[in-house]
């Protein structure tokens, strides 16, 4: 280029209706709204945060111990624990006028009326651009006894009635749990969800040999961290062919290469959530590499990497 | 802040910082207890007493590991700890030099105690951590100090001589007699204290509760730092929780609790503590 300035990379995202400044976005449950990160960290250099599940009711969560480490991860059992809606409006929300980036709110609910009821007070709190319905917590159970995303009419059914009540977008969040996961993404198209978030945590478990008991109070968890990153490769892989939503890609994304590993997949964004637990900052060196690898390949935006390795998912999107 | 967080805050802190330390002294103290010095000025400088690191082990990934501040002195802090998993084992092969993150200082401190009061520490084990700095603050106002050391015998007993350094009283118990008294820490501090110390703890769960429930019922002012384990270190991701006294955040009580005819509340250990007062912390099962 004979030492020319090559134009600057393009960051910007637009997740259904959701634009991003750029795709990296931090996984909810991991950062709260950031101002305990943001002592150590710039908060501004995030596409967004996903805030912490909040739900109709007041809740504990789960007994002690709720985390246990695990090869290259974490499992975890929180059990949702949250002041519930009336005090996030009091208490939480104003404060997200302070956060210097865009905000995904995210909800949790144990009956479809729960979530649509909750997601219908989130309009127009400062900030929030989206909604994410985390139907998907290995860690409690739905009214039915499973989780919501186990199945394709539960899915259907809380996106549909989220869609009726909220006016932001709605983002789905699914769960590796399943035997197929395209027909769960399918039926949350179907039912009007904007984008996808995939994967949540992986159902796991830690004994305690020498206690001869688990090692959380719940004893099941959900795995996070790098140990799950190839099962969420995959899930994206699968997903990305079958539906035209946008898919957030996350499960264990710590580096650079992992980011371009997800967007090469089909992602058009990437969460980081466990990640931060080792690097405050990696939400900086993610987005960072994301821009050098579209500028290295000689594309005008990242949003460009997305399914450069998915040649049926290219080939959906060329026919789009 | 609003008024109920001051409450439970025994002490805030300074903001913590990243920093790239590098380690300079690796000692094998004790039968699986290993010292860590690390030449960190910035964090050295703003430590206190109770508070923590969370440190990057290199290799492969795991979040960061919460380690107690032991001393704090010039541009170096340093850290006793048992090597019992991955992490600690990969700490304790670390070579001379190698650099380390820290993030810290984390989590609050303990108060000193009121003009004229006497302080009586109790450590159970490694629980003697958090208070090299607290003796070394207090010795430097000249606080009549007793240091209640217990472990369950004389080869796992660390760290005594430095305090001892610095002037502290130390009271030994060992739970088989191999050292000092046999009995428990809790038992040697009922024996010291009087109305008007102030107690200080850390160490294993079962004597911090103990400790709890003597210093109430004596109406003796007590602070314990606790230990749990913890998922991020900073306060986000809601892993180390303890139930406390208090009106929980909104106002109303929250539906299960250990003693159902008072409100309550979970805090995190990491972010709201470490240290708790003993009249605050409530002990389920």
């Amino acid at each position: 280029m004979n030492g020319e300035l090559q134009p600057p990379v393009d960051t910007t995202v637009d997740l259904g209706g959701i634009v991003l400044k750029n795709p990296v976005i931090a996984a909810s449950g991991c950062y709260n709204r950031g101002a305990e990160y943001g002592r150590v960290a710039d908060l501004s250099a995030w596409g967004a945060i996903t805030l912490k599940s909040v739900t109709r009711q007041p809740r504990l969560g789960n007994d002690m111990p709720r985390v246990a480490n695990t090869p290259a991860g974490m499992v975890n059992a929180i059990g949702l624990q949250g002041p519930g809606i009336e005090y996030f409006l009091k208490v939480e929300a104003p404060k997200l006028a302070d956060v210097p980036t865009a905000i995904i709110a995210s909800v949790a609910g144990f009956t479809t009326l729960e979530f649509a009821d909750v997601a219908a007070r989130l309009d127009g709190l400062p900030n929030v651009v989206a909604i994410e319905l985390d139907i998907s917590c290995p860690n409690v159970e739905s009214e039915g006894g499973a989780c919501f995303a186990a199945d394709p009419d539960a899915t259907a059914a809380v996106v549909r009635a989220v869609k009726r009540r909220a006016r932001l977008p709605v983002i789905a969040k699914l769960t590796p749990n399943v035997t197929d996961l395209r027909p769960i993404a399918l039926a949350a198209e179907a039912a009007g969800a904007n984008a996808l978030s995939l994967i949540n945590s992986v159902r796991g478990m830690v004994i305690d040999v020498e206690q001869t008991r688990p090692m959380l109070a719940n004893a099941t968890g959900g795995l996070t961290g790098p140990a799950i990153r190839p099962i969420a490769v995959a899930a994206v892989w699968d997903v990305a062919q079958a539906v035209k939503l946008p898919v957030i890609g996350m499960g264990g994304i710590a580096s650079g290469r992992d980011a371009v590993e997800f967007m090469l997949a089909g992602a058009s964004a990437v969460s980081i959530g466990t990640a931060v637990f080792r690097d405050p900052q990696a939400h900086l060196r993610v987005a960072r590499a994301l821009s050098e690898e579209a500028q290295r390949r000689g594309l005008a935006s990242v949003r460009a990497l997305a399914g450069l390795a998915n040649p049926t998912f290219a080939a959906q999107r060329a026919r789009r | 802040m609003n008024g109920r967080r001051e409450r439970l805050n025994v002490m805030a802190s300074a903001a913590p910082v990243l920093e790239a330390a590098a380690l300079v002294t690796r000692e094998y103290i004790a039968p699986g207890f290993w010292y860590l010095g690390c030449r960190a000025p910035k964090i050295a400088r703003a430590a206190r007493a109770a508070q923590f690191v969370a440190i990057d082990v290199p290799g492969e990934f795991s979040p960061r590991l919460p380690l107690g501040i032991w001393t704090a002195e010039a541009d170096q802090v340093s850290f006793l700890f048992r090597e019992w998993g991955d992490r600690t084992t990969r700490l304790a092969r670390l070579h001379h030099n190698a650099e380390v993150s820290l993030l810290g200082p984390l989590g609050n401190a303990f108060e000193a105690p009121p003009e004229g009061a006497r302080a009586i520490i109790a450590a159970g084990g490694l629980g003697i951590v958090p208070f090299w700095l607290l003796v070394k603050t207090l010795a430097a106002s000249a606080v009549d100090m007793h240091v209640v050391v217990g472990a369950r015998s004389k080869e796992l007993i660390v760290g005594v001589d430095a305090l001892t350094e610095l002037g502290a009283k130390i009271h030994l118990c060992t739970d088989d007699g191999s050292a000092g008294r046999k009995g428990s820490v809790v038992d040697e501090v009922r024996d010291v204290a009087r109305t008007g110390d102030v107690v200080y703890g850390c160490g294993p769960r079962a004597m911090l509760k103990a400790l709890c429930e003597f210093a109430n019922a004596a109406g003796v002012a007590c602070q314990i730092s606790m230990e749990e384990t913890f998922g991020c270190s900073m306060g986000t991701c809601w892993g180390c929780v303890v139930p406390v006294k208090r009106e929980s955040a909104q106002g109303t009580q929250y539906p299960r609790a250990p003693d159902e005819r008072r409100a309550y509340d979970v805090a995190r250990v990491c972010a709201d503590g470490t240290v708790f007062r003993a009249a605050d912390v409530l002990w389920p099962g």
